[in-house]
């Protein structure tokens, strides 16, 4: 009986997804025409436009750029930071880590005009490099917040035993602490990626252009102008390329992105 | 001394960054309220709490605030119904319930873009849903889902349901967890089982976990936006529009940003109010007095 359920819930969850998947394949008029319906030949040429006139090919790698580069300022940055506030007790320590732990209380919409109008200031707007500054920004509160958990749980005793080596402050951050924290770094890492991959309400308003759209933005720009041809195939296959990379993901590392989903939440 | 300098090299890059990207824009958003401005620095008029006042009577924004609080009332309740049932079916160890956990989360690995275009195409008039009722014979109740202020709104609350309920499954999961074996085999010596121990032994204890979500789901709908702005752009007739649509077409296509931005506090205020309430409702632990006793 539990099992019946199980299924059903299942079948919930994945459905509309496969249908999409399924649909990708298919002549773009008979996506509406006929949703139920098997394709009878594979259209694989539906990805081939998505990816080159429907322009998701561009906005793939804009995404793949932003998230990379974002991860590569973030995750140093937050680390030395959590690290420090984690085991350092000075004075203002408590402060700081508050001031960044408020950063995930608020919505990013509130701060939206202002953040608009400060990149249009910096000559920012519309470019890869504000919008990565600006997911990194917003990104801190939580990997600070998770990887400060981490440091914290490390044992004292190796640091020790490497300052008494000669080892610098940060000699040991490096080369000691760091390496230790792996397991943690990668999880946050992973988390922060699937979240700046899907992101849409920041990226839609600080890249108003064409050219530095990311998949998001793509997208839903596809669904605007595909409407008047009414040939959705190209709009599935970008649906798919854009998904893809984060199902991957999320099933090799379905089970620490448990942890890192609930790390906020559960005391 | 030497610490601190490693100290303060350590935190400044963080630091920094968030001084000038996120605190800095916080503090802007309180004064631009107090604006009224077109986003040209000449033209900027100091008007005071106007912009709160305007709001105040501002039937578009009350409406998007109730639809707001509609849409919290009936995805929420779905949202929590589900996820504790699915939680439930995830608890156990068996194939099926290890796969059940793995699935169930995989929509809120979709981007919230995504979710809202698979959604438009499924009410689509032509749609999977309509399609699906004619060919079990239930063609008088197909509707055009998203063009209906009758149902453009419960439509947008489904696709969120579908998205969000992985999640609170997953919250709901641990908490059950965190229930010690003792109890519920106690309780089951007594006799009580199924339903009855579910409403007399696990919800009592799922308190601190049941807060979490509440607060969560709250400042969740609250940002509700990409599937309004993508799925009904907050119509027909403004039938869906929900703050943070509001805001946006205040924002960037009206250009009236000290207005927008005291949407944007109006949002945050009501998020914060209702957070609290919760906290305040769900403060004491039920399960607290037959523990000490």
């Amino acid at each position: 009986m539990n099992r019946a359920i199980r299924v059903f819930f299942l079948i919930l969850a994945v459905l509309p997804l496969a249908w999409v998947v399924v649909s990708s394949l298919k002549p773009g008029a008979d996506i509406l025409a006929s949703p139920w319906s098997l394709p009878t030949t594979l259209r694989w040429d539906n990805f081939g436009k998505a990816w080159s006139e429907a322009g998701i090919g561009k906005a793939f790698l804009n995404s793949l750029l932003v998230t990379v580069a974002t991860l590569l300022i973030l995750m140093p940055i937050s680390a030395m930071a959590a690290y420090v506030l984690a085991r350092f007790p000075f004075r203002g320590n408590r402060t700081i880590f508050t001031a960044f732990l408020g950063g995930m209380m608020f919505p990013q919409f509130l701060v939206i005009v202002p953040l608009f109008l400060l990149l249009r200031d910096w000559h920012m707007l519309d470019t890869l490099t504000g919008l990565t500054l600006v997911y990194v920004a917003y990104s801190l509160s939580f990997t600070i917040f998770v990887l400060s958990g981490f440091f914290e749980s490390l044992p004292d005793e190796l640091a020790q035993a490497a300052m008494l080596d000669g080892c610098s402050d940060a000699g040991v951050f490096w080369r000691v602490m760091l390496p230790l924290a792996k397991p943690g770094l990668l999880v946050t890492a992973i988390f922060d990626a699937i979240g700046l991959w899907n992101e849409y309400g920041l990226a839609l308003v600080l890249i108003p252009g064409a050219e530095n759209r990311t998949l998001p933005l793509g997208i839903a720009n596809l669904t605007m102008t595909q409407q008047y041809q009414a040939d959705w195939g190209a709009l599935f296959a970008g649906l798919v390329i854009s998904m893809a990379p984060v199902m991957a993901v999320y099933w090799i590392f379905k089970d620490r992105i448990y942890v890192a989903m609930l790390a906020g939440s559960i005391k | 001394m030497k610490r601190a300098g490693f100290i303060a090299s350590f935190l400044a890059p963080a630091v920094l960054l968030y001084a000038a990207l996120v605190v800095y824009p916080l503090i802007q958003a309180l004064t631009f309220s107090t604006y009224q401005w077109r986003g040209v620095s000449a033209k900027r008029k100091f008007v005071g709490l106007e912009n709160f006042q305007t709001l105040a009577s501002d039937r578009d924004f009350i409406r998007s605030v109730t639809n707001n609080l509609g849409l919290l009332a009936g995805a929420g309740i779905v949202v929590v119904a589900v996820s504790l049932i699915v939680a439930h079916l995830t608890a156990g160890p068996g194939r099926s319930a290890k796969l059940l956990r793995g699935f169930s989360l995989v929509p809120q690995m979709v981007s919230l873009v995504a979710v809202a275009v698979l959604w438009q195409f499924i009410f689509n008039p032509e749609g999977l849903f309509n399609a699906t009722l004619r060919g079990i014979g239930l063609g008088s109740w197909t509707r055009t889902w998203l063009g209906d202020p009758r149902y453009a709104l419960g439509s947008v609350g489904v696709a969120f349901a579908w998205y969000a309920v992985g999640f609170y499954a997953l919250l709901f999961g641990a908490g059950l967890r965190n229930i010690p074996a003792e109890v519920t085999e106690a309780a089951a010596l007594d006799g009580s089982k199924g339903w009855h121990q579910f409403a007399n032994i696990t919800w009592p204890m799922l308190w601190s976990v049941k807060r979490t979500a509440i607060t969560y789901l709250v400042i969740n709908v609250m940002n509700t936006f990409a599937l309004v702005f993508l799925m009904t752009r907050g119509g027909p007739d403004r039938a869906s529009e929900v703050m943070l649509t509001y805001l946006y077409e205040q924002a960037f296509q009206n250009s009236k940003f000290g207005y927008a931005t005291a949407v944007a506090i109006g949002n945050f205020a009501v998020a914060m109010l209702l957070s609290l309430g919760i906290l305040f409702f769900l403060r004491k632990d039920p399960t607290a007095s037959r523990r000490a006793s």
